[in-house]
């Protein structure tokens, strides 16, 4: 036994050897061929030649020189302005857009990867935001399939506790009345191109009118969703006027309210019970289901993340949608947003109007939520401090803290956050309905 | 064909504010309904049952706990004295 092991081991051996030399005659001339084709191919150039094919592969060549040839994403040729000067002053914009986020703390989670994805995206020759740059692989794995938003959605709604608008339902009212902001900009977007002004369709109109709505997402869904070519600026006014809010809020709450209506106390929230807020989502997802079946991929995430919290047994995976998932898609959503700020298609008047029209979007959301919470307390029942209809546009919890704030300036002891968290999480379910309603009218 | 846009984008306002509106609001009887409905059915449990379960529960559980170290503090000892 041991011998024929030995003989078959020897074997082995013997064939390994002289397959190895057998190998050997058969891969030299290869190899030989090889060095005669690179030596073939490379000639030896004089050093300045050398220098000057350097120089043309440089930026500073690139901003000034640019490339006849190159060809942005849907293959068309874009002007010689975009690819010089256009991609100056858009990373002069990207490093406004550092500027706001970092010293201003304007959503810098947001806004500081767009804006970095934004400034990579500018960058000549590199080409980091086309089809195979490592932007365009993120913009198509997630952005264009509407994947990052539901993502974002799923984390949103493991964060947000329903208990202060099931304490008091009737708030809800404000959180829909703040999405006239949507549709009085839809009118006002299809205005601008009957007057000539601006070129929208429909879609597109519907999409910047979202913006209305608070809600980046929501907003980023839709957009991709009725007019992906205007996803870089509706994205970008999207979240810098939810940043904006403690600016552009305060004087319109203030201009619609009068002094006694600001010291209103509203009567303290009753307990909500586990079940309660378990059965809730469920609740809401089944009457999307009835009547609206265009917006469950948004309620449906929503819900799925607020479900599994108030589950209470998976807390594990709470915690994943609540901190990682989110922050992990959050990188994603940003940067692949930020491969929209190419100067060729952000640098197109029609940004102006969407910026335009997002802040008319937002004021009118502001105005209805505290005009609609004025009429409802022309009905007997508990008051409500109009101060909380602001915060029935979406923009969780920012909108309802800035209820807080103006509140406590004129009544110290008038703490309005639980209030205003009510209206806030109903704009968001307000914000889904209205982004269902506008998808299901363009399909 | 231009001034129907404007129309077109009343049309879209009208159906999309009264869906928001149908959807609150039906949410917000919904909503009223449930917890009329729990409150009556499915009460939540109270207080004092609540307190008289608690210790018991947790002193089970302490008692487990503390086992589990007397037998990997043990177990340490022992390979200590073996080392």
């Amino acid at each position: 036994m041991k011998s024929f092991v030995i003989k078959l081991f020897t074997l082995f051996i013997l064939l390994g050897v002289s397959s190895a030399y057998a190998s050997v005659p058969a891969h030299s001339p290869e190899e030989t061929v090889n060095n005669t084709h690179k030596e073939e191919t490379y000639e030896t150039k004089p050093f300045s030649e050398m220098v000057g094919g350097f120089l043309t592969s440089t930026g500073i060549y690139a901003f000034i020189n640019p490339n006849p040839d190159e060809l942005d994403s849907h293959g068309a040729t874009i002007s010689d302005f975009h690819k010089s000067w256009g991609r100056i002053i858009m990373i002069i914009l990207t490093f406004f857009l550092f500027w706001l986020a970092i010293r201003k703390g304007f959503e810098p989670l947001l806004l500081l990867p767009i804006a970095f994805g934004g400034l990579l995206a500018n960058i000549p020759i590199a080409g980091i935001a086309g089809e195979h740059g490592f932007l365009g692989i993120i913009y198509n794995m997630g952005l264009s399939n509407e994947m990052f938003p539901i993502l974002i959605f799923m984390g949103v709604g493991a964060m947000t506790d329903f208990g202060p608008l099931l304490s008091n339902p009737k708030t809800a009212l404000l959180g829909g009345a703040a999405q006239f902001g949507i549709f009085g900009t839809l009118v006002g977007a299809v205005a601008l191109s009957h007057f000539g002004l601006a070129d929208f369709t429909l879609q597109q109109a519907s999409a910047i009118s979202i913006i209305g709505g608070a809600d980046g997402p929501t907003s980023i869904f839709i957009a991709t969703k009725l007019a992906p070519e205007l996803l870089g600026a509706i994205a970008v006014a999207s979240y810098s006027y939810m940043a904006m809010v403690p600016i552009i809020q305060p004087p319109i709450m203030k201009a619609l309210t009068s002094e006694a209506e600001r010291k209103i106390k509203m009567t303290t929230l009753r307990h909500v019970s586990r079940l309660e807020k378990l059965v809730f989502p469920i609740m809401v997802l089944t009457l999307a289901i009835l009547v609206l079946p265009a917006a469950t991929p948004l309620i449906g995430a929503f819900m799925f993340g607020n479900f599994l919290k108030e589950s209470g047994v998976v807390e594990r995976l709470n915690d994943t949608l609540q901190n990682s998932l989110i922050n992990i898609v959050t990188i994603f959503l940003g940067l692949g947003v930020g491969s929209k700020l190419a100067a060729n298609e952000f640098l197109v008047p029609d940004t102006m109007f969407i910026m335009a029209l997002g802040i008319v979007a937002f004021s009118v959301g502001t105005a209805s939520g505290v005009i609609m919470a004025k009429i409802m307390n022309l009905f007997p029942g508990n008051k409500v401090n109009p101060l909380i209809g602001s915060a029935g546009v979406s923009a969780v919890p920012m909108a309802a803290r800035v209820s807080n704030k103006v509140g406590m300036e004129y009544d110290r002891s008038n703490m309005l956050l639980m209030h205003a968290m009510g209206p806030n999480v109903a704009g968001v379910i307000g914000s889904a309905v209205a982004a269902g309603v506008l998808i299901s009218l363009f399909q | 064909m231009e001034t129907n846009l404007i129309l077109e984008g009343f049309k879209f306002m009208g159906l999309g504010m009264a869906t928001v509106f149908a959807f609150l609001v039906i949410l917000i009887l919904m909503i009223n309904l449930m917890s009329i409905i729990i409150h009556k059915y499915f009460p939540e449990p109270q207080a004092g049952n609540v307190i008289t379960n608690a210790p018991t529960a947790s002193a089970n559980k302490n008692n487990k706990d503390n086992k589990k170290i007397i037998a990997a503090i043990t177990a340490a000892i022992t390979r200590h004295r073996q080392a």
